[in-house]
């Protein structure tokens, strides 16, 4: 058998990937879109983002937090700042939102070094912490009441694009980091952190790393999503719920897959569309039942269910030890 | 040329003293046996010197520069690197990855090819038709060669083998013996092991120590020590080292 090194993308996922997003960024033009509908797909572009940067850190290293809207709000308020503020280029607000976010998931050096189940406790209550902090730290973030933000129709309007460069921007990254050397170091400290020290590779090092490039992601997506609903305030945007969304969309759609977590998003999005409005209880019910779902039959969630019914798919490096850990 | 040395390597946890005060030489292309009943501190020695525990005094050096203290990772680096006694293979990788990501992370100039060097150590330790395996469906000696393999790739100078030959029939044992000299014969690795196997450690080494109780009662080659009656005495005890004699 000869090791023969594995290309990041293949060309036919490459090319595949490429015509969905080209075929994505002329839709509104094409189909003449609802603004309804242009909305929805804008939601949904930056929860795919979220969920699969939040992927990083719960799927590719093995860590779940709890803790991701913490990122999130950080991100949706700098950049909400930095427009009330400065009056800077909203691609710029963003931008600082993610590197404030980025900042501020270092601050969670600490808790890297707990495993497991201590470390998702740990980051409920930095999330938790984080929401009250923000809540009244009202001269920031307008307290209670919130800010507004000054997004104007046109800006509104290309958000869809924005979010779609960041959805396949970080879905590439996703790939590019399961794919190459860096994938395989996060599976190591996955199966066995003390392990992988005595084979020379720093657990706290890439577990602040990856947590750091998740924070970050998330922040920007929490920029965009202000920007989206052009008001924001601290118990929406640091609640407990924002960060159950994104382990619910990353589990349901195959938690620790390079692009599970894009259906997990697809799914979210979906239910909340057409059960939020007609029944507001049921949704939270429906993930609780598809969450019971993939535990039980589906460790892998829906990729794992797509992998069953297509077996031609090739392994994704590093997926077969998740049944069991 | 000496290779590693500890001075006074001394480790508490509260009172009691698992490691007191040893004093270990080992040299370039040396085979040493550590042994000692349980509990004398072979795997706290370990550990200091792989960097997984850090020492309360003492110290230790790699051709002469302190590693003293190091984390595990960076011990890795400067060129020591551990097996552990019950296997600990990365379960959700392949047995190629498994060597491939330790032989990535520690690549060296002129070393070549992450990739070329991994087939080469998994040739090495016969694992070669074992690639595309995950380490569940190995035998357990299959696991430790694993394990072997995937310290092997790092490119150490010293490796430290913890009880490596202990669980397997005896067929393995002798292969893995085999295996172990050719560690040194053919890659310049210095080894120190641990074992509870007697004639594994007794055929392979070139020197023995043996601890009881943290301290090193003896030293010398394999047939000094097995004569001596501290040595006898430690395993044992005092009754059966009159009627051996």
């Amino acid at each position: 058998m000869t090791a023969r090194p594995p290309s990041l993308f293949s060309r036919r996922a490459a090319i595949g990937f490429v015509v969905v997003c080209a075929a994505l960024g002329v839709l509104p033009v094409v189909l003449e879109l609802s603004p309804y509908a242009h909305n929805q797909l804008t939601f949904l572009f930056i929860t795919i983002a979220g969920a699969l940067a939040w992927n990083w850190m719960g799927g590719f290293v093995g860590q779940i937090s709890f803790g991701h809207a913490a990122m999130f709000g950080v991100g949706a308020f700098v950049a909400g700042r930095l427009m009330l503020s400065l009056h800077l280029p909203a691609p710029v607000c963003w931008i600082g939102g993610a590197v404030v976010a980025g900042v501020f998931a270092l601050g969670a050096h600490p808790l890297l070094k707990l495993r497991g189940p201590y470390f998702s406790i740990a980051t409920i209550g930095v999330g938790e912490a984080a929401r009250v902090v923000f809540t009244y730290w009202e001269r920031f973030t307008g307290g209670s009441s919130g800010l507004s933000l000054p997004i104007d129709g046109d800006l509104k309007y290309q958000l869809y694009w924005w979010a779609l460069v960041l959805a396949a921007a970080v879905a590439a990254a996703s790939v590019a980091i399961r794919r190459s050397s860096l994938g395989l170091k996060l599976l190591a400290i996955k199966a066995d952190a003390d392990a992988a020290a005595d084979v020379g590779i720093s657990a706290t090092f890439y577990q602040d790393l990856i947590f750091v490039l998740s924070g970050a992601v998330v922040g920007l997506s929490g920029g965009l999503y202000a920007s989206y609903l052009s008001f924001i305030e601290p118990a929406d945007m640091f609640g407990f719920d924002r960060s159950i969304s994104f382990v619910l969309t990353a589990v349901i759609g195959g938690v620790g897959t390079a692009l599970g977590p894009v259906l997990g998003a697809v799914v979210f999005v979906v239910v909340k569309i057409y059960l939020l409005a007609s029944h507001p209880d049921l949704h939270l019910g429906l993930y609780g039942l598809l969450l019971i779902g993939v535990i039980l039959f589906e460790p892998l969630g829906l990729t794992g269910l797509l992998r069953r019914l297509f077996r031609g798919f090739r392994r994704a490096p590093g997926t077969a030890g998740q049944v069991k850990s | 040329m000496t290779r590693l040395v500890t001075r006074g390597l001394t480790k508490r946890f509260g009172g009691l003293a698992a490691l007191d005060g040893v004093d270990l030489t080992l040299r370039e292309g040396e085979i040493l046996g550590v042994i000692g009943p349980n509990g004398a501190g072979k795997t706290t020695l370990f550990s200091l010197i792989a960097g997984s525990q850090r020492p309360t005094s003492g110290e230790i050096l790699l051709d002469g520069r302190r590693v003293t203290g190091l984390p595990s990772h960076r011990c890795v680096r400067a060129g020591i690197v551990r097996t552990h006694q019950i296997v600990r293979p990365f379960g959700n990788l392949t047995v190629f990855e498994n060597v491939l990501v330790a032989a990535i992370h520690s690549h060296r100039p002129g070393s070549g090819h992450a990739r070329d060097r991994a087939v080469e150590v998994l040739e090495f330790a016969g694992l070669a038709n074992r690639m595309s395996q995950y380490p569940a469906t190995l035998t357990l000696a299959g696991r430790k060669r694993l394990e072997l393999a995937r310290a092997l790739s790092t490119g150490p100078r010293v490796l430290l083998l913890d009880e490596v030959v202990a669980g397997v029939n005896p067929t393995e044992a002798m292969a893995f013996a085999a295996l172990i000299r050719r560690v040194r014969d053919e890659r310049g690795v210095s080894v120190v092991m641990t074992e509870h196997v007697m004639p594994a450690v007794m055929s392979l080494s070139d020197r023995v120590v043996v601890l009881d109780h943290g301290k090193p009662i003896a030293e010398g080659t394999p047939a000094e020590v097995v004569a001596n009656p501290k040595v006898i005495a430690a395993y044992l005890g005092t009754a059966a080292e009159q009627a051996a004699s």
